[in-house]
């Protein structure tokens, strides 16, 4: 395949900056004579049932990036109701939310963030979307099952072996930071507000905020410009920075958004959170975070919407209590 | 009245009957109604020198009932610089009957007639009775106010056009009610909805932020709405937009109250024109705009256009190239209808007044031959009324002089009156490489053998096509016929546009080798140095790309160009001042989550491209596989055991070559009905299993709802056609897997398939694995390997069936015999039906299967004559940003733009500025350390990355090891220890980026490098 200079410059780019500053859990593997030959390794993420095991995903770049997504796709089987049977993950960011300025790096942020919270409103694999949705229990031994199958080799890959960003860096300027050592876990009850999506990275992923309803705070922005992630891009065109967070936020329907939670403790808003696509006006993410601009925010509305809906309560006392034991 | 005699058995033709294989493309254009209308309509054109012949042929290939020619005038020398049907033997004879065969060749569908006449005989109002369009081309405006008079009363659609020099002009009157039934060609949009506001406003809300993309004064009509009934299937209601998601469709309070669901679709509604008379229309003309950076060009064009023909009924000739004496003359004229007009614009249009130029005729044929089909079909919007072009830009830097014009009874003459002889040999000489010879390239070498490019002494144009003629392309790839069938595109094309001008015998080198890497061999150093630029005509994406680097790395300029439907782009890319083609690249047609495909699909594209994947998945891979297995000795352990689904893979090949390989067609369309059973009702249950309709997501929600639509299990009824048509396409493709032969004997299929007894199916639930925390964890293995190699203990040694293969399917869309559309229309129809989607035909699935580009000559022939327009200026090394002109056009609006082309983007390192046109050179083979350190001292720069091609020769996070041996080595050595491969012989540079940072550790773009080997 011909891949024009700026691409591969592009590549070059992304692959120097992952290697030198990856995000927390996430790594790649480049082979010298095909550059374009990448393999990410996404280490499970702690508090789920893919802890201990680490996935590779492959990518194929067509000539038409990054106007169009690459292709990728699980090389590691995983039972997770958005990724098929031959590896296919489904995720608008590689499809129809793709945006030339996203890359290695983002992908691999977004699957991460997909094994933290699945969504099985849009499964592949309809029995692990509804083993998600009926029996959380069930879905975590199966995939744990799985990971420890297929996922967990005897030592860790030697790329985890070089530190990640964050690890390395000096104290990032908000929480982000903590959650990178499992050891230096939080007390369940900071109240760390970290408006989530997908852009944010991984680590700050797991710090799990539980206050329900703290604004979108400049901390949490702050912690997502000293992203290591070179291709995040953000709407920026709105002065204040929550509300360019918002723009963000809203710009991107991944389903992977997140309400606040405890460190280990998911609470059970992610699932809730993964129904944009089917909510009422006013009750979706992105109109409900427009008119919330300003005000509680992402979590705020979260945490209405939760409240309302009660149905979810139960299943979600199960899925707390399951990967308490985990 | 004479007549192609060929023709005469082939008048008869039914009406109704369109050939949907030759005019495949352009049906995906027009659509069958239009097209149907098109094939009672018949079209007389007047004046058959370039421009005529021109829309003639355009229309010709379009498909109209008929086609009329009239010009009983004779051919001169000076006809031969644009009408390429007529030869220099021609000269002398009647121009409509001398070139009616060649017109005739072009359709066999579409009967041509030549209305005679004598010499000097002008058209009169009783040659044109009988005819649906009447086109008068380069006719006096005394003539067509006397045409148009007795048109516009009896209820004729009258065009006019003509075309001077660098000039043209055109109108419209297609009667004072013309009805147009789709005016922008668009596909109606659609959406679903999430709300709809009771009251006064009727506010509708789209559902997940999906724009609607409505404009004021659309309606739609709604379907599957849930409470709010009344709408379903209602009269078209008048949309006000309030947002990009909402909009208001009037007065909903007396409605019953919105529930949920539903779907809005657009309706077109017809747009009746009122045409006035081109008497009328003179004195207050309406004017398409067809350059914004020109805007008071029309209105001066306009009296100039008329002072052109008054000039030549007093003097009864045309305005002398570049003379002073008669421009001052025409300029007066036109003052005295509009002392406004721009002089210098008269002027020019005066002096040119005798010049005939290829590329002008083929921008108005393209446009006014699409007018003839709306005024047949109502299909567009048609122009109203009057349309005037230019492209001054297009003379050259230096002007001609007086004497430079004259004509020398040459067949360049008309080209000559513009541009001086001077010019003209540069036209002679220049070295171009048209890369494509299909639709735009079949019109390029038409325009140019016309221009006479590369006709000198020095002058060549290199053409390469990989392919070979097939059917559709006869449609609009005029130079080819039905002999040329299955014969490589540009060996035709060269031989045929040679034919039309013989100066350019032996000037044309056409080859079959497609561009890419495997060919810089012979597309290498001395080629590209010996071409003066590159024209593209390519129909993909990544050749665009290929051809752009390419042209940047050897500097020379490229024009660009693409058609699609009524819509056209050129753009153009000159060394050192614009972008290049990569810079700015549409963003591809956003692709489908797969979880949609593959349990939610909402609409038909989703059951398409399930139903195209399906294709593959079993009547192409499995098929493929078992070959591999059967012929790479190391297929298990090598390409399978990367898959990740080996399993499933040797369970496959198990089944495609011993469990289930039949032996006659009868266990075909067995297998067959047991695929229909799996794919449209097991699969359907198993789904409703895992998610039953009541479903609700975890925030309570029904989970079918919205873009989720409930599947609904099919059961089989061999009376059902679409059940049946499964069976056979799928039955036919699984015999032709084995080499059985198939058969397409309904009541066969029907009778096996209604006695195959169809194994009870029970949904799974087995995924409920009970473990504990307890329960000891499965070592850590490398995953089913067990599993793997107990299988293929089953499958029988590839030396037990030596020489056994099976036929994958290729798939091939445009044969109607193959099963391959049809199969994937059944496919996709059926799910739509599990799905309650509306089926679509075979032709829209074909389409959408097949990513066919809509495609028509119309379009294809204008976009060319943009780009010759700008090839003037590339042969006379233009320089300026200014010069130059990108293009953008719609023939259905009809929609003209054009735009300066970007600058080259500028970056710097240091105090050096630079574009992508610029790059390091090294010679002589260096080491990596040289290069490193020539930055390190010049630049100040560091070096933390180098790659060439898709090595990453060398990094800053490499083992220092290994840095030292590659810091050493010899560029060359570098890039085939890295690569693991030789350089090719030819290679004679290599080229590499690098990723450098400054003095304080940012990161610099610096151009790449160049390395001599």
């Amino acid at each position: 395949m011909s891949v024009s200079p700026a691409v591969l410059r592009r590549v070059m780019r992304e692959l120097n900056e992952l290697e030198n500053n990856p995000p927390e859990g996430i790594r790649v593997q480049t082979v010298d004579e095909d550059m374009l030959d990448v393999t990410g390794i996404i280490e499970g993420p702690e508090g789920t049932p893919y802890a201990g095991g680490y996935f590779r995903v492959k990518f194929k770049f067509t000539e038409e990036f990054p106007a169009a997504p690459p292709k990728c796709w699980f090389a590691t089987k995983i039972f997770h109701p958005n990724v098929g049977g031959n590896g296919e993950i489904c995720v608008n960011t590689l499809k129809k939310d793709w945006k030339s300025t996203y890359g290695i790096g983002h992908i691999l942020v977004t699957v991460k963030c997909l094994l933290i919270y699945p969504n099985p409103e849009s499964a592949l694999d309809e029995e692990a979307g509804k083993l998600l949705l009926e029996d959380y229990q069930s879905y975590c031994d199966r995939a744990k099952l799985i990971t420890s199958v297929h996922a967990t080799p005897r030592t860790k890959p030697v790329e985890f072996n070089k530190p990640s960003s964050v690890d390395a860096e000096s104290p990032a300027p908000s929480s982000s930071k903590d959650t990178s050592s499992k050891a230096a876990s939080p007390s369940a009850d900071t109240a760390t507000p970290v408006a989530s999506t997908s852009r944010l990275p991984a680590t700050s992923l797991a710090t799990l905020p539980t206050s329900l309803s703290a604004p979108t705070s400049i901390s949490s922005t702050a912690s997502m410009t000293s992203l290591s992630v070179p291709t995040i891009s953000r709407k920026s065109a709105s002065p204040a920075p929550q509300m360019s967070l918002k723009a963000s936020l809203t710009s991107e329907k991944e389903g992977l958004t997140m309400g606040p939670q405890k460190e280990r403790h998911p609470s059970p808003s992610p699932l809730g959170t993964a129904d944009a696509n089917v909510g009422k006006p006013g009750m979706g993410v992105g109109l409900g975070m427009a008119s919330t601009a300003g005000m509680g925010g992402v979590t705020g509305t979260k945490a209405v919407k939760r409240a309302a809906t009660g149905s979810g309560a139960t299943n979600a006392e199960k899925r707390k209590k399951a990967l308490k034991r985990l | 009245m004479a007549e192609s005699s060929s023709l005469v058995s082939k008048m008869d033709i039914d009406e109704a009957a369109i050939d949907e294989g030759l005019y495949s493309r352009q049906l995906y254009v027009l659509g069958h109604e239009a097209m149907k209308k098109m094939a009672t309509s018949n079209v007389l054109i007047v004046g058959m020198k370039g421009l005529g012949v021109e829309i003639a042929k355009n229309v010709a290939l379009a498909g109209v009932k008929s086609v009329t020619i009239y010009d009983p005038d004779l051919v001169t020398i000076q006809d031969l610089s644009s009408q390429f049907f007529l030869r220099a033997e021609d000269i002398g004879k009647p121009r409509a009957a001398a070139m009616l065969p060649r017109l005739a060749e072009l359709n066999t569908y579409v009967p041509v007639h030549d209305l005679g006449g004598r010499q000097g005989d002008e058209i009169t109002i009783d040659l044109i009775r009988g005819f649906h369009v009447v086109v008068l081309c380069g006719v006096p405006y005394k003539k067509q106010l006397e045409i148009n008079n007795w048109t516009h009363e009896n209820g004729v659609h009258f065009i006019s056009a003509e075309t001077r020099g660098l000039f043209g002009a055109t109108f419209n009157d297609f009667g004072p009610k013309f009805t147009c039934v789709d005016p922008t060609g668009e596909q109606p949009l659609t959406g679903m909805i999430v709300s709809i506001e009771k009251g006064k406003e009727g506010v509708v809300t789209c559902l997940d932020e999906t724009r609607h993309g409505l404009e004021d004064g659309d309606f739609v009509t709604f379907t599957e709405v849930q409470g709010t009934t009344e709408l379903n299937g209602c009269e078209p209601r008048k949309v006000t937009v309030k947002g990009p998601y909402t909009f208001s469709i009037g007065d909903t309070s007396g409605l019953s109250d919105y529930k949920a669901g539903g779907i809005f679709t657009q309706v077109k509604m017809p747009k009746i024109l009122d045409y006035k008379p081109l008497r009328d229309s003179l004195q207050g003309p309406e004017f398409l705009i067809t350059d914004f950076a020109k805007f008071d060009r029309p209105a001066t064009l306009h009296v100039g256009f008329q002072a052109l023909s008054e000039f030549h009924s007093r003097y009864n000739r045309s305005p002398r190239p570049r003379n002073g004496e008669d421009a001052a003359a025409v300029v007066a004229l036109a003052k005295e209808l509009d002392a406004d007009a721009d002089e210098k614009v008269l002027t020019e249009l005066a002096y040119q007044a005798s010049g005939d130029l290829a590329p002008m005729n083929a921008v108005l044929g393209g446009f006014v031959a699409q007018e003839v089909l709306k005024a047949c079909s109502a299909k567009f919007h048609p122009n109203f009324q009057h349309m005037y072009f230019d492209s001054l830009e297009s003379l050259p830097n230096t002007l001609p002089i007086e004497e430079e014009c004259q004509p020398i009874g040459s067949r360049y003459d008309g080209q000559i009156a513009v541009f001086g002889r001077t010019f003209q040999e540069k036209i002679a000489n220049h070295r171009q490489f048209l890369v494509g010879s299909g639709a735009i390239g079949c019109e390029m070498l038409k325009n140019w053998s016309l221009m006479g490019v590369g006709s000198g002494p020095n002058g060549i144009i290199h053409v390469t096509d990989l392919d070979t003629i097939e059917k559709s392309n006869l449609n609009r790839q005029f130079l080819f016929r039905a002999k040329d069938l299955g014969k490589f595109k540009a060996e035709v094309a060269a031989v045929a546009v040679a034919e039309m001008n013989p100066d350019l015998s032996g000037k044309i080198l056409a080859k079959q080798e497609p561009v890419g890497p495997a060919t810089e061999n012979v597309y290498d150093e001395s080629f590209f140095d010996d071409i003066d630029g590159v024209t593209n005509a390519l129909d993909n994406v990544k050749a665009r790309l290929y051809m752009d680097q390419r042209c940047v790395f050897y500097r020379k300029p490229l024009l660009e160009s693409g058609t699609l439907g009524t819509k056209g782009n050129t753009q153009v890319v000159i060394p050192d001042l614009t972008e290049s083609y990569a810079s700015s690249q549409d963003p591809p047609e956003k692709e489908t989550p797969s979880c949609t495909i593959k349990n939610f699909p909402n609409a038909i594209n989703h059951t398409i491209e399930w139903s195209r994947t399906q294709f593959d998945n079993l009547f192409v891979k499995p098929a493929q596989a078992a070959n591999a297995y059967l012929s790479e000795p190391n297929y298990l352990e090598s390409t399978l055991k990367y898959s990740g689904q080996q399993k499933e893979q040797i369970d496959q090949i198990v089944s495609f070559l011993v469990t289930n390989k039949p032996l006659t067609f009868e266990e075909c369309i067995v297998w067959a009905r047991l695929q229909f059973e799996r794919d449209y009702n097991n699969d359907i249950r198993q789904l409703l299993f895992s998610l039953p309709k009541d479903a609700v997501t975890s925030t309570g929600q029904p989970f079918w709802s919205g873009p989720k639509r409930a599947p609904e299990p099919l059961v089989f009824n061999s009376n059902d056609p679409t059940h049946l048509d499964y069976i056979i396409a799928a039955a036919n493709l699984h015999a032709f897997n084995y080499g059985l032969r198939g058969d397409t004997n309904s009541a066969l299929f029907r009778k096996v398939a209604d006695s195959v007894i169809v194994p009870e199916f029970t949904p799974k639930s087995g995924v409920k694995v009970q473990i504990s925390d307890n329960d000891p964890v499965p070592q850590n293995t490398s995953g089913g390997d067990e599993d793997a190699e107990d299988l293929t203990k089953n499958l029988p040694s590839p030396s037990s069936l030596a020489g056994y293969r099976l036929n994958p399917c290729d798939f091939e869309k445009d044969d109607d015999a193959n099963h391959h559309i049809d199969f994937i229309t059944a496919a996709s129809n059926l799910r739509a039906i599990n799905y309650s989607i509306n089926p679509a035909d075979r032709h829209t699935t074909k389409q959408i299967a097949g990513k066919i580009i809509p495609a028509i000559a119309t379009t294809t022939s204008l976009v060319t004559g943009l780009v010759c327009l700008e090839l003037y200026k590339v042969i006379d090394k233009k320089n300026k940003l200014e010069d130059y002109k990108n293009g953008f056009v719609n023939l259905a609006l009809p929609f003209f733009g054009f735009s300066e082309p970007i600058a080259a983007k500028k970056a710097t390192y240091g105090s050096v500025e630079w574009t992508l046109w610029d790059r390091f050179e090294f010679k002589n083979d260096p080491t990596l350390e040289d290069i490193v350190g020539y930055f390190r001292k010049e630049h100040n720069l560091t070096i933390t990355m180098v790659s060439q091609g898709v090595s990453m020769l060398w990094n800053s996070w490499l083992g220092k090891k290994k840095s030292q041996e590659r810091l050493a080595m010899k560029f060359s050595h570098l890039v085939e220890h890295v690569s693991k491969k030789p350089i090719p012989p030819h290679a004679k540079h290599l080229i590499v980026e690098i990723m450098v940072t400054d003095d304080t550790d940012e990161d610099v773009e610096v151009p790449f490098i160049v390395v001599r080997i």
